[in-house]
């Protein structure tokens, strides 16, 4: 027993110093650290200040299962529909409009925003930072 | 050759495949821990700050388990964990295959544009888990049979 924890003591001290490497070299960012925004994204926090439209570019079954009150589905799948709603909504109370998928790596945020500021020219559209989970 | 340098060559391969595969696996990671973290948000299991110390740590632990898998001083400890890794990286794929999520794993960096074979990277855990718990075995059994003529 006292072998193993030698081992285990050796194993978390050796990850330790390589994680300690990354961060002081700077390979790494540190985890604690708050990300900088690209052009064209909002924090939730942020978001939940104004009074926007929320745009879920998740797919059907995700937004069914579960989205953020009041936001209106749109991807590619239901792209001309949805759009027409949206434009219904937006000429009604112009206002920001948020689009989020699942993760900061999914990706279909940042495209369906990029289409969406190609489609309605003078809205103001973000794409959420870090997605949306329920 | 007797069957018993065999044995012995066929367990020193296996052990240098299981500790390459991690090691190959943790320095692309360690290279560009931004893009791991997007790897492991993808799997949507996580929020945002811990991927990125999941990403921070996991690399590393990845690298010291691989390489410790060759060291005898903390090789059956190193085993262990690779064999216990290798299990939960087999439930978060099938939970991803689930889930329906196209994703790329991650596995080995970033693998940028692909999408992963879920049923093959499963395979591929089962065969390296199975591979590295022989290895464990093997080293136990060693280790037993040294302190009992050490006795």
């Amino acid at each position: 027993m006292p072998a193993l924890l030698k081992e285990l003591c050796l194993i978390i001290a050796l990850t330790a110093a390589g994680v300690a490497y990354s961060l002081i070299s700077g390979q790494a960012p540190a985890p604690w650290t708050v990300a900088e925004l690209d052009a064209g994204e909002i924090r939730f926090e942020d978001a939940t200040t104004i009074d926007l439209i929320w745009v879920d570019a998740r797919p059907e079954s995700a937004y069914g299962e579960a989205h953020i009150e009041g936001a209106i589905s749109l991807n590619e799948d239901n792209w001309d529909d949805a759009l027409f709603n949206l434009m219904g909504l937006w000429l009604e109370t112009p206002r920001p409009i948020v689009v989020y998928c699942a993760s900061e790596s999914c990706g279909t945020s940042k495209r369906i925003a990029e289409r969406l500021r190609a489609d309605l020219a003078d809205a103001e559209i973000y794409s959420l930072f870090g997605g949306w989970q329920p | 050759m007797n069957s018993l340098d065999l044995k012995a060559l066929v367990l020193l391969v296996v052990r240098l495949i299981v500790a390459a595969t991690f090691i190959m696996a943790a320095l692309p990671k360690i290279q560009d821990p931004i893009s791991f973290t997007a790897s492991v948000q993808g799997f949507q299991l996580v929020g945002s700050t811990m991927s990125k110390w999941t990403a921070l740590i996991l690399p590393w632990f990845e690298l010291v388990i691989g390489i410790g898998l060759l060291v005898p001083a903390i090789r059956r400890l190193s085993g262990t964990f690779i064999a216990a890794l290798l299990l939960v990286f087999i439930g978060l794929h099938a939970s991803a295959w689930a889930r329906g999520l196209e994703i790329s794993c991650g596995c080995f960096g970033t693998e940028a544009g692909t999408t992963t074979d879920y049923r093959l990277l499963i395979l591929r855990n089962l065969i390296l888990c199975a591979a590295t718990i022989w290895v464990v075995r093997r080293d136990c059994v060693r280790e037993i049979s040294f302190s009992s003529l050490a006795r």
